[in-house]
C-alpha cells in the first residue's frame, strides 16, 4: 500500500508539473452567442466573441444545482452560461467538453431565501 | 560463395538492418514528441509480449464481473490511471500525448484482444522503457489489478453518466480544483470573471 501511495504522489507531483508547464486545452466562458451545427460563438467577459467548433466526440453535460448530466447539442440554446474545455487546433479552437446551465436555472441557483 | 562473400554479405545485411532500426528509432531527435514508426511499434508489441510469461496468459481474472467491483475499479482508474490514459482509456491527456511512447487507447483491439492475465501482469509489472509503471507488489494489488482488468473491458461501453462520475476522482491540483470551482459557480449564476484569454489549463 505505501508503495503503491508513494508512486500515486509521484504521479500526481509529475501531472501537476506537466500540466502548468504544457497545458494544451483552453477554457472559455462566457454566454452562448449563436448555435451552428458544427459550432458555437461564445461572448466572453471581455465581451470578445470566441467560435468553438463542435466534433463527433464532443460531450454535453448540463449543469443544474450542483449536479451535471450527460445532455447533446440540442439542448443548447442561446443565452445559455457555458463553459467550453477546447483544444487548439491551427487557428481554430475544438470543443472535448461543452458544460452549461440554462440562464433561468442559474439565476434561481443564486437567489437568496427569504 | 565463397566464405568470404558470405561474411561481407553478412556484414552489409547487418549494417543495413542497423541503419534502418537506429533510423526508425532517432527520428525527431529522439523528441518524445514523435509518434513511434510501424517498425517501433511492431518491435516494441512483440518485445512486450515475449516479455510476459507464457503462464501469465493463462490465469483467469477471479474478480467477479459485478457492478460494485466495476465500480471500484472505475473510481480506482480515474485516481491513479487517467492521469495518462484519460477517463475513457483513450489516452488524450496532456500527459499522454506527451509520452513516448504513447498509451495506446485501451478500448481498440490491440489492448482488447490481450488475455486477462496479460493485462493483469502489464498492471503488475509495468512496461520497462514506457510511461506504465508497476502497480504490483503491495498488500492488496492483486485483487485491485484483476478488479482493473474488468474494468479495461468494460471501457468500449463507458457511458457518460461513468465517465461524469471518474472525472470526480480524477488527480487534480488546488489551481485547477479553484478553476472549477469559480467554473461552476459562474454556471450557477455568479458573475463573470475577467480573465486574460487564451489561458493554458490540463
Amino acid at each position: 500500500m505505501k508503495t503503491k501511495l508513494c508512486i500515486l504522489i509521484a504521479i500526481a507531483a509529475l501531472a501537476a508539473s506537466v500540466a502548468l508547464a504544457h497545458g494544451d486545452k483552453k477554457h472559455v466562458v462566457g454566454t452562448l452567442e449563436k448555435i451552428n451545427a458544427d459550432s458555437v460563438v461564445v461572448k466572453t467577459a471581455t465581451g470578445k466573441s470566441v467560435e468553438v467548433k463542435l466534433v463527433a466526440s464532443t460531450m454535453y453535460v448540463s449543469h443544474a444545482g450542483n449536479e451535471d448530466k450527460p445532455a447533446k447539442l440540442s439542448d443548447l440554446a442561446v443565452g445559455d452560461r457555458v463553459v467550453i474545455h477546447a483544444t487548439p487546433k491551427g487557428e481554430t479552437l475544438e470543443a472535448s467538453e461543452v458544460k452549461f446551465s440554462a440562464p433561468g436555472a442559474a439565476a434561481s441557483a443564486v437567489k437568496p431565501k427569504s | 560463395m565463397s566464405r568470404g562473400n558470405a561474411i561481407l554479405l553478412a556484414i552489409v545485411i547487418a549494417i543495413a538492418l542497423i541503419t534502418v532500426a537506429a533510423a526508425s528509432v532517432l527520428h525527431d531527435g529522439l523528441s518524445s514528441r514523435a509518434k513511434p514508426t510501424a517498425l517501433e511499434s511492431m518491435l516494441a508489441r512483440n518485445a512486450r509480449r515475449l516479455a510476459i510469461p507464457a503462464g501469465a496468459r493463462k490465469l483467469q481474472n477471479p474478480a467477479a464481473e459485478t457492478p460494485e467491483n466495476l465500480r471500484d475499479a472505475r473510481l480506482h482508474f480515474a485516481d491513479h490511471c487517467a492521469v495518462c490514459h484519460a477517463n475513457d482509456g483513450s489516452g488524450d491527456t496532456a500527459i499522454g500525448r506527451g509520452l513516448y511512447p504513447k498509451p495506446p487507447d485501451l478500448r481498440r483491439e490491440e489492448t482488447q484482444k490481450l488475455a486477462d492475465g496479460e493485462l493483469f501482469w502489464i498492471i503488475e509489472n509495468g512496461v520497462r522503457f514506457t510511461g506504465m509503471p508497476a502497480f504490483g507488489g503491495a498488500q492488496g494489488s492483486e485483487q485491485d489489478s484483476w478488479k482493473l482488468v474488468r474494468f479495461i473491458r468494460h471501457l468500449p461501453q463507458l457511458t457518460e453518466e461513468e465517465r461524469m462520475e471518474m472525472e470526480r476522482y480524477n488527480l487534480k491540483g488546488p489551481e485547477d480544483l479553484e478553476e472549477e470551482q469559480e467554473e461552476n459557480d459562474f454556471l450557477r449564476g455568479a458573475p463573470m470573471q475577467q480573465k486574460p484569454e487564451g489561458t493554458h489549463h490540463h
